[in-house]
């Protein structure tokens, strides 16, 4: 263990010895994607310069990672300016241009065409999508762009979440890539996970299927009795509509969409988006901030959403099944007894435990599935999932209810079964999957 | 410890100083549980061999309401039912006077393995609240009562006192901080691993980086945390056949060679005024610091490759710098000015990033810094690790330094 790690950090230095990154310029820097990733250039580069469409807009950006970060001294290494006078001569300069544009296949294209004819020859170029594919990006692009051109995924926000999603295209110089991999874990503190170049990536491709699933649950059961069935208990932060209006109903549809239209794998029903979603995003309901969307607030009432009628009702007063089930479980996990709660989880009678259940082994089964074609093995996906989503990664509900009981679980809610999993039913039934020494797996069980 | 019995250290674990376990509505049983299971875990030691256990803890009673600690240590495994615990306090010493009592039980013949656990949970309470509790680490009603902050005020003072004796530029004071944050950015559990810092950031004085008492601001303190560490101690008796059945030498596995112990008055205006016309300005600390290198054996710092000390404040350790003679008394600056205590420095200090950077559960951090520094000596420490470290030293202190501990950990 020890010496691998040695091997890497030595690796990693000489890797980190092969170019240098002394100019950062962000395209887009007023968006939370720009200016959060922008402050988080400045902890390591002398000179990043924050690009909008006006240089007020950029100057916004400016106050807005001052305060993402809480430190003036941000603006000590940031110069700001607008596209039409300040970007060729910044990006002619850059030895990595970030492009944080919005998540908009045309506006990228065109702002990439612009950078490919205005950078220096040798400089990387990144783009921050959610899911957009890089080759189709890289489209019709110079041979020096498309080596240099890469997907650098932050979650929002860049400086406290540091799970990345690193995607190379077809043509992408691997040596980038590795460059990129050692810049970003050694100089930016982030966890980077190397995904395909395929829909949602990793994070969002596994993540979004989840809440997806949860979007279609909420039509028949109400959003109140979802999130409290497929709670933080469940191996996540935050409940998973709850977590829709905070990322925005609109971006939520772009990434199942995407993942649906492009994907086409086994759970594709699970990734249609649900039509009452469709027309109320329609009329302007996007979540948290056009003022709610699963939920929202009246004064210091709590509202919840009725699928169905489009109108909201008081959280209060609202009359969910008898969910004690849940409290046994999350007393358990207060006292940190991970393994006993998750075995009740399992043993946990009634409709409604069989529904998280249900939604639970859905997430191992497609992750795990989803191991080789998204990543290289399931540790990538185990790594955005806990470092990105703050969710149990699926290894680690592996190793706390047990494989046997999860294939049971998959089975039971007539999902297929991972040949992974399958293979080490087979072979040691007691293997563990979490590999990550500093996890601490208790953390992604909230105790609600 | 050359004529007393050898006391080994097996392993450990700490849990991520960064986590946040009111938001995990957790309780400390589960924080216990982690630590515990966690060191169990690493060193392969089985639950049924653990004979005796301790827990250092400063104020759960105030954060948590509740007290009897030992007992719950009881809850984390059927095997320990029945096994002799208590719990230790004296305020953020309280780890290392944990593990001195282990300590001494092993020497004395009583017991061939212990589990030492440091613990606290203190994101419970608002931070205004939780600075009133820490009060109750100095002469509370003297000292702290309906004072905002007082314990940063309380090591204002002691920056004070520096400068009234010697000179003190606060500039010095930000390069301590930036070099805590700077290597917990390397360490994986430590609290601060994410936080944006720089040096002209620490040197700052808006808004960002307000006073907090005194010449105090708030990168000059250490933080609040969450967080349990759990070691392993054991007799020779038990780390020789320990050794055999992991396949190693019993050389290969540290033990304490030395440790030191002092306490002070309580006040800290009676400490400055008992240590008037003395080099140092905490006396009992400096005695702590070479006691310790008097048992190992070790004739001065040169003897210890790295210390991990206890910068609750970045003035304790521009304190820790001249008592533990890396200076002359006074001139910690020279020290910082020559990059001596950084990881690659000759006198390391916070390879872990200290208090400030890697965090300060108050209870904990005494035995946090001691399986940081078994991490050091056995070349397990990662990406913070001081290359070839033999032999590590640390300075855990209670109050405005007033109870001072300090071990010596080395391998052979």
């Amino acid at each position: 263990m020890m010496a691998v790690g040695l091997r890497n950090t030595a690796e990693m230095k000489n890797i980190l010895g092969t170019r240098r990154i002394e100019h950062v310029v962000v395209l887009g820097a007023n968006g939370a994607m720009g200016y959060g990733s922008g402050a988080l250039f400045t902890s390591a580069v002398p000179r990043v310069t924050f690009l909008a469409r006006t240089k007020q807009k950029a100057e916004d950006g400016l106050k807005a990672a001052i305060q993402a970060v809480r430190s003036s001294t941000v603006a000590n290494r940031v110069d700001t300016g607008d596209y039409e006078t300040a970007f060729d001569r910044a990006v002619s300069q850059a030895d990595l241009v970030f492009e944080a544009l919005a998540e908009d296949f045309d506006v990228k294209r065109r702002a990439l065409e612009r950078v490919d004819r205005t950078r220096q020859k040798d400089s990387i170029v990144a783009t921050v999508t959610s899911g957009l594919s890089i080759q189709a990006l890289a489209k019709g692009r110079s041979e020096s762009f498309r080596k240099h051109f890469l997907g650098l995924h932050f979650f929002n926000p860049p400086n406290v979440i540091v799970g990345t999603e690193l995607v190379a295209g077809k043509d992408t110089d691997p040596g980038v890539c590795d460059f990129i991999e050692a810049y970003a874990t050694r100089l930016l503190g982030r966890t980077m996970i190397r995904t395909s170049d395929t829909p949602g990536f990793a994070g969002n491709r596994v993540g979004f299927k989840v809440l997806n699933e949860a979007a279609q649950l909420a039509a028949e059961h109400g959003p109140a009795l979802v999130d409290r069935v497929i709670g933080p208990y469940t191996g996540r932060a935050l409940p998973p509509l709850a977590t829709i209006d905070l990322v925005g109903w609109d971006i939520h549809r772009a990434i199942v969409d995407n993942i649906h239209e492009n994907a086409r794998d086994e759970a594709a029903a699970t990734l249609k988006l649900p039509a009452y979603m469709a027309s109320l995003i329609a009329s302007g309901t996007l979540g948290n901030k056009s003022g709610g969307g699963f939920f929202k607030k009246a004064g210091k009432t709590q509202l919840v959403l009725d699928p169905r009628s489009g109108s909201y009702q008081p959280v209060g007063e609202l009359k969910l099944p008898d969910l004690g089930y849940i409290d046994s479980i999350a007393a358990l996990q207060r006292d940190g007894r991970y393994r006993e709660a998750m075995a009740l989880f399992v043993e946990a009678p009634g409709p409604w435990a069989a529904l998280a259940r249900k939604v639970v082994a859905g997430y191992v089964s497609y992750a795990f599935h989803r191991a080789g074609e998204v990543t290289k093995g399931i540790a990538g996906i185990d790594d955005i999932m806990g470092f990105g989503f703050n969710w149990a990664p699926p290894s680690v509900l592996i190793d706390t209810i047990g494989l046997v009981k999860v294939i049971a679980m998959i089975e039971e809610a007539g999902l297929p079964v991972p040949r992974l999993l399958a293979d080490a039913r087979s072979k040691d039934v007691s293997k563990r999957f979490y590999m990550n020494p500093h996890g601490n797996i208790g953390r992604f069980f909230v105790a609600a | 410890m050359s004529q007393v019995p050898e006391v080994y250290v097996l392993g450990g674990y700490q849990t991520d100083f960064a986590r946040n376990w009111t938001k995990e509505r957790k309780h400390f049983a589960a924080m216990m549980r982690e630590g515990v299971l966690g060191a169990l875990e690493s060193t392969q030691v089985e639950p049924a061999e653990i004979q005796v256990a301790h827990v250092g803890n400063f104020a759960a009673e105030l954060y948590c309401k509740q007290g009897h600690l030992g007992a719950f240590f009881v809850e984390v495994d059927p095997a320990f039912s029945g096994l002799p615990t208590g719990r230790h306090e004296a305020a953020c010493a309280s780890g290392s006077i944990a593990l001195l009592a282990a300590i001494a039980e092993i020497q004395a013949g009583w017991y061939d393995v212990s589990c030492v656990v440091g613990i606290e949970q203190m994101k419970t309470v608002p931070a205004s609240e939780g600075g009133d509790y820490l009060g109750t680490a100095a002469w509370y009603e003297q000292e702290a009562k309906g004072v905002e902050f007082p314990f940063p005020k309380l090591f204002g003072k002691l920056g004070d006192e520096y400068d009234k004796r010697y000179g003190l530029k606060d500039d010095h004071l930000a390069a301590i901080a930036t070099v805590n944050y700077a290597n917990a950015k390397l360490n994986p559990s430590a609290q601060t691993r994410t936080w944006y810092m720089n040096r002209s950031h620490a040197g700052s004085r808006d808004e960002f980086n307000a006073a907090v008492g005194g010449r105090i601001r708030v990168i000059d303190c250490s933080q609040v945390t969450d967080g349990s560490a759990a070691v392993i101690l054991a007799s020779s008796k038990f780390a020789q056949a320990y050794a055999r059945r992991r396949g190693v030498t019993l050389e290969s596995i540290p033990r304490f060679r030395g440790w030191g112990h002092h306490t002070g008055r309580l006040k800290f205006a009676d400490k400055v005024a008992e240590s008037q016309g003395d080099r140092y300005v905490l006396p009992h600390v400096r005695a702590t610091i070479t006691d310790a290198w008097r048992r190992a054996g070790i004739a001065d710092v040169n003897g210890v490759d790295g210390i991990e000390t206890h910068d609750c404040f970045t003035t304790s350790e521009y304190m820790a710098i001249d008592h533990f003679g890396i200076t002359a008394p006074g001139e910690s600056w020279k020290a910082i000015e020559e990059g001596w205590i950084e990881l690659r420095g000759k006198h390391p200090i916070n390879p872990s990033g200290g208090l400030i950077g890697a965090g300060h559960p108050v209870g904990c951090t005494g035995v946090r810094q001691v399986l940081d520094s078994y991490k050091q000596v056995t070349g397990t420490a990662g990406n913070y690790q001081v290359d070839g470290a033999r032999v590590f030293q640390t300075l855990n202190i209670g109050g405005s330094g007033t109870t001072s501990v300090s071990f010596v950990i080395g391998r052979a």
